[in-house]
């Protein structure tokens, strides 16, 4: 009866933060670079906390990650929302996996998201370019994987979110 | 088993969402009000850039800030000087135009505002200002700088709007070549630099390297004459029906962090008694357009457009009729920015008096 406040108020507080590290400024050449901070942040909730964290809530802060864009709303929301649903599939095996083998996972589902942010921009007339620099994204992602899950796994621990 | 069926919810509701999205505008109310939500984290994120600028403001040398009156006053000087000119060129285009009964192009308040955020996708080239609805931005609206054009807003939110650049690569912009008259269609480019296109132009138009591009007013969006960008290649391919031309905008797209919002040139009348109440609009247009021939002394004319516009920005909405002409607009414009803490347009000084030559 103790455990009466979860401390969700953590997890809160890390997306604003993941939200403020998505939107601010970057120069013109490290664009592609931008690590997807709101998704890795999603999928280590949706990993260690599958039963509070899901796709609902995925959607939403999709939602709001789409204001932040000015892009079409509902764009990030989809995407964010399949991150959620791969994470809370696989999220017993990614608990048994090393950091290496998660920061591929990472790397997947966060190429995964781009592709699908690109596909969906492209269909609804919002993008033109055809390179695949911004897939570049996934790789600062899976490169800073492991500092952000210890990071945010002795948040957890020290807050006892649950 | 229910995670799927969830996931497959979700998926067709964001479709539906996108789809109303594209379609129909009634979601624009929810955008806006989600907008209250994003605007503090804007705020914060702009915290940084805002100390900077706090720093240097601050902690500056004395002789620093001498140093920098000097230039300033230096530069004031030279504007007044090209001012006093322009005044000369101003009277007579308008007996020029009187004589026409062309209608004046440029007038209407400008609202200051900052940048401080850019999109942070790679496709797209737009920013993120600090005016939004409740400072009476609405969509559509001309973003400047004291150099050149440099895109419009494509949305509004409560506190802030979106700008797309004249560079981004949706977005076209009607000029005119200030020398030969040529008009195009200037499009952003799909590439990695951020510089402008000419669309369809036959091999055999007049445009050479160095040609100064100017607003052609034709999408009733800018204001016409305004420098948008400059000449910097001219290819003409043989293979290819039109040549290839690029250009470089003259706004600082990527330096300059204050901006002037123009306000909607064709719905003044409805705007202007909500724009009234609103403190920060500037009135930029000539004070009093003399009769036509009765304006022979520039400096009478100079006086009388140095009082008004800066003034305040709470005068009475502008008569309608009142014609002023682009280049005494801009004069204007160029005027009223030291009130405001802008750099003075050194580079539309020298751009200014040639255009009215232009659309001879």
């Amino acid at each position: 009866m103790e455990q009466k406040t979860n401390a969700t108020w953590v997890v809160y507080l890390t997306f604003v933060v993941a939200f403020l590290l998505a939107i601010v400024p970057f120069p013109e050449w490290a664009l592609n670079y931008r690590p997807q901070w709101v998704s890795m942040v999603l999928i280590y909730w949706a990993m260690a906390l599958p039963y509070r964290f899901g796709i609902g809530f995925a959607w939403v802060a999709g939602l709001l990650l789409d204001i932040l864009d000015g892009s079409l709303l509902g764009l990030n929301a989809l995407a964010l929302a399949v991150i959620a649903y791969i994470t809370l599939s696989l999220h017993q095996r990614l608990r048994m996996f090393s950091s290496l083998q998660q920061s591929g996972v990472v790397l997947a589902m966060t190429g995964l998201y781009l592709m699908m942010t690109h596909w969906m921009k492209i269909a609804a007339n919002q993008a033109v370019t055809s390179d695949l620099f911004f897939l570049l994204g996934a790789l600062s992602s899976a490169f800073l994987w492991p500092w952000l899950f210890v990071l945010l796994r002795q948040m957890r621990r020290g807050f006892s979110v649950r | 088993m229910s995670l799927e069926y969830r996931i497959a919810a979700f998926v067709v509701l964001s479709l539906a969402v996108m789809f109303a999205d594209i379609r129909f505008d009634y979601l624009d109310r929810v955008r806006f009000a989600l907008g209250f939500l994003t605007a503090p984290i804007f705020w914060v994120a702009d915290t940084p850039a805002r100390v900077s600028y706090w720093i240097d403001d601050v902690f500056v040398s004395h002789s620093d800030l001498i140093a920098e009156n000097q230039s300033l006053r230096e530069e004031l000087l030279f504007a007044r000087r090209e001012l006093q000119l322009l005044a000369g060129l101003a009277s007579e285009n308008h007996r020029l135009r009187a004589l026409q009964e062309a209608s004046a192009s440029v007038e209407g308040r400008i609202l200051t505002a900052e940048i401080i955020n850019i999109s942070s996708d790679p496709g797209s080239r737009r920013v993120l200002i600090n005016r939004g609805a409740q400072h009476g931005v609405e969509a559509g609206q001309a973003l400047l700088d004291a150099y050149g054009l440099m895109g419009q807003v494509v949305e509004v939110l409560p506190f802030t709007s979106w700008v797309m650049l004249i560079t981004d690569s949706r977005h076209g912009t009607p000029v005119q070549v200030n020398r030969s008259g040529e008009r195009a269609i200037a499009r952003g480019s799909r590439g990695e630099i951020p510089e402008i296109e000419l669309e369809y132009v036959p091999d055999t138009s007049d445009i050479v390297v160095g040609d100064l591009l100017v607003s052609s007013g034709l999408g009733q969006r800018f204001p016409k004459d305004y420098p948008v960008a400059e000449v910097t290649s001219v290819v003409h391919d043989p293979g290819q029906p039109f040549s290839i031309i690029r250009a470089r905008p003259l706004a600082q797209m990527d330096r300059t962090r204050h901006v002037m919002l123009l306000e909607l040139p064709v719905k003044e009348a409805e705007v202007a008694p909500v724009n009234g109440s609103v403190p920060d609009w500037i009135e930029v247009t000539q004070a009093q357009e003399p009769e036509a021939g009765v304006m022979t002394d520039p400096a009478t004319a100079v006086d009388a457009g140095q009082a008004v516009p800066l003034q305040d920005a709470a005068v009475e909405p502008v008569a309608g009729d009142t014609p002023a002409d682009p280049a005494a607009a801009q004069g204007a414009t160029a005027e009223s920015t030291p009130a405001e803490d802008m750099p003075l347009p050194s580079e539309l000084a020298d751009i200014v008096p040639e255009a009215p030559a232009g659309q001879d």
